[in-house]
């Protein structure tokens, strides 16, 4: 029953959290830890969509999305923030793409800015899961199939019997249109058999 | 008289942590400390959790003639034995100490120990010296004791047959 | 549709008073990013239409005020609802009693029924040194020098046998714990038993005491050269080459980087909301009718004389 720290304040993160680090394994210890994260995250922010193994991944994901919430929060006046950035960031013109990209893009989100997929990995090769991690709003095709074309999706189902009926309605109602006119001037059979 | 008192322990304890940490707990070198005969008294072996056990030394608190003399020797008393079944003194216990070479009997007036809540923790382990009746040696107790020890005494003076609660009528202050 | 289903499911949130169980936010759906941007749009047309939700404003202090409000950040150890009935049960105790806003290294006076004393009840004087534990459970290590004894006393704050928490004097010192006091010289924790209370004016922000002390030599209980201490004017002269190098080796400096530590050691902000916003009108009120109380008493007090 420790008390929470009240000295910071962050904003709450939109993705689900781990209750606790993963080691990441590495003889410099947590520092070394941070640095090969301190990689992925400069990665992640330059290319916008990374593979990875999925550990290093998911560890990555939540100092990116801090990165970004904070940015995001205390814009590029302020001072811890752009230390922050300049930690985290290796390529210092990223620092620009930050504020000037990606704190723009992610303003109005109400989602998490990033998103983490599994990938397959290649058999018989290296044991560890593979994922893909990836800036939302990026400029690739996305990565996940479209369903919405997909015949027996509900909505799908629903607006197919939607339009029959609507085409049985419409043609009901022609026929009752023509068996009205048809009542009221028969036709010529002769015509009708020359045709054919 | 008291801030005298303090220095002597600081320095005791001093020289004490020093040669324990240059010792060590391996048995090659007791012979080095049995040479070395004042350093041997001074020989800290309570462990860091501030317990009462065989060896802690204690700081004498009342004004008797043995008592302040020992403090202000530097020579401070050691618990040898703790009359309770624990091994490890609590407050109000009665111990045995030697003290400049006898052996007398004490109550613990107030521990360097974790404590209950809302009972005082003290920076010194503080004893009252007694005689086999449970009567003080000295006349007046000079720091604070905690009032618990109001309770603590009577009930022990009504299990154990000795008076402690006279103890408790030298004392100049509870906290 | 799927966007009038959300809207509906936001709503009953909203209302709900249980809102999240889970420190964490749930993973969002996969549709929901697509909608994102639009979904805003329409959400701003429809809060527009609808009457606003009224909430209270909670001061931004209030963190620093009633830092025992916050839960313990530690996931395992959340439950929303004991939470929940532990701050219901702090209001209640606050009604009965006046706690005021104090911090380490403000001086308190606690008096408490103690059925081991004369008069049943006992008063100490002495300095916070240490607050720790959140909830019920918060409590506070009082420390003072009383006839050359260095004396501790660790209160819980919302101990029901507490009769009374008076601030001497309402101050922050240079460090969040001030165990170094252990170790420095006793004056530095020497306090009058009979001190008078000193009133701040209202609206001045508490002030820090820059006070630096001064240690007493080795041993010590702790390595203080560890521990980035501000409050300690003459740790130096007791450093060896040695104990610079190994205090050198086991410093940090990359935590302050660290920023899932901190979000793991912190409240999120929302989350602070949400918590100060179901206690803050209570605990607003209580602050007036203390005021109130205050100024009364203060205005009885001449005629009383007369």
């Amino acid at each position: 029953m420790n008390q929470a720290d009240v000295s910071k304040l962050m904003s709450q993160l939109r993705i689900a959290v781990r209750s606790n680090k993963r080691n990441l394994k590495n003889p410099d210890g947590p520092e070394g830890r941070l640095l090969k994260l301190r990689k992925t995250v400069t990665a992640l922010v330059k290319h916008e969509r990374i593979e990875l193994f999925y550990n290093r991944a998911d560890e990555a994901r939540g100092y990116a999305e801090l990165l970004i919430s904070n940015a995001i929060r205390h814009g590029d006046r302020h001072k811890a923030t752009m230390e922050l950035a300049d930690y985290w960031l290796l390529e210092k013109q990223l620092v620009h793409k930050l504020f000037k990209v990606l704190v723009p893009r992610y303003e109005n989100y109400n989602v998490s800015y990033t998103r983490m997929f599994k990938a397959p990995r290649d058999y018989p090769g290296i044991y560890y899961r593979k994922s893909v991690l990836e800036l939302r709003g990026n400029p690739y095709p996305v990565l996940t199939q479209d369903n919405s074309q997909n015949r027996n999706l509900l909505h799908n189902v629903l607006l197919d019997e939607a339009r029959k009926e609507f085409r049985r309605e419409k043609l009901a109602s022609l026929a009752n249109k023509l068996a009205a006119e048809t009542e009221e001037t028969p036709k010529p059979t002769v015509e009708k058999a020359t045709e054919v | 008289m008291a801030q005298i008192l303090l220095r002597n322990i600081t320095r005791a304890s001093n020289s004490t942590l020093l040669t324990t940490s240059r010792i060590g707990p391996s048995p090659l070198t007791i012979p080095a400390v049995a040479a070395a005969n004042s350093l041997s008294q001074q020989l800290h072996t309570t462990s860091p959790c501030c317990e009462i056990r065989k060896l802690a030394r204690l700081r004498v608190v009342d004004n008797s003639d043995l008592g302040k003399r020992a403090m202000a020797e530097g020579r401070p008393p050691r618990c040898i034995h703790v009359y309770n079944k624990r091994g490890v003194g609590l407050i109000g216990d009665k111990v045995l100490v030697a003290i400049k070479g006898q052996m007398k009997k004490g109550i613990l007036v107030g521990l360097k120990q974790k404590q209950r809540l809302k009972q005082p923790q003290f920076d010194s382990n503080n004893l009252v010296l007694i005689d086999d009746n449970g009567s003080p040696l000295g006349t007046r107790i000079h720091v604070p004791i905690p009032t618990v020890l109001r309770t603590i005494l009577k009930e022990k003076t009504l299990s154990k047959g000795a008076d402690y609660t006279k103890v408790l009528a030298i004392a100049s202050r509870y906290v | 549709m799927n966007v009038n289903a959300r809207f509906l499911t936001n709503r009953i949130a909203q209302q709900c008073a249980y809102k999240r169980i889970v420190t964490f936010s749930t993973k969002p759906t996969e549709q929901s990013a697509a909608a994102a941007v639009p979904q805003q749009q329409q959400q701003q047309q429809h809060d527009a239409v609808a009457p606003p939700v009224r909430k209270p404003i909670v001061p931004a202090h209030y963190r620093f005020v009633y830092p025992e409000f916050l839960p313990d950040p530690k996931v395992e150890w959340r439950n929303s609802i004991r939470e929940k009935l532990e701050r219901l049960d702090m209001l209640n105790r606050r009604r009965q009693i006046e706690l005021p806003e104090f911090y380490v290294g403000s001086i308190l006076a606690v008096t408490s029924s103690d059925p081991h004393a004369a008069g049943k009840t006992s008063r100490f004087v002495g300095i916070c040194i240490h607050r720790e534990r959140c909830g019920l459970r918060a409590r506070f290590i009082l420390r003072n020098v009383i006839d050359h004894q260095g004396i501790e006393i660790v209160y819980e704050l919302y101990d029901p046998t507490i009769q009374k928490v008076e601030v001497l004097r309402l101050e922050k010192r240079l460090d969040d714990s001030l165990f170094y006091l252990r170790d420095a010289l006793p004056e530095f924790s020497t306090f009058d038993e009979h001190m008078e209370a000193e009133t701040l004016e209202e609206g001045t922000p508490v002030p820090i005491n820059e006070l630096k002390v001064v240690l007493r030599p080795r041993p010590w209980l702790e390595r203080w050269e560890r521990q980035n201490l501000r409050g300690v004017a003459n740790i130096d002269q007791y450093l060896k080459d040695k104990h610079r190098k190994s205090s050198e080796k086991v410093q940090k400096p990359w935590e302050k980087y660290d920023l899932m530590k901190q979000y793991r050691a912190t409240i999120p902000e929302e989350e602070q909301k949400e918590i100060f916003a179901e206690v803050h009108t209570e605990l607003h009120t209580l602050e007036l009718q203390r005021k109130r109380n205050k100024r009364k008493r203060t205005f009885v007090k001449p005629k009383h004389l007369a």
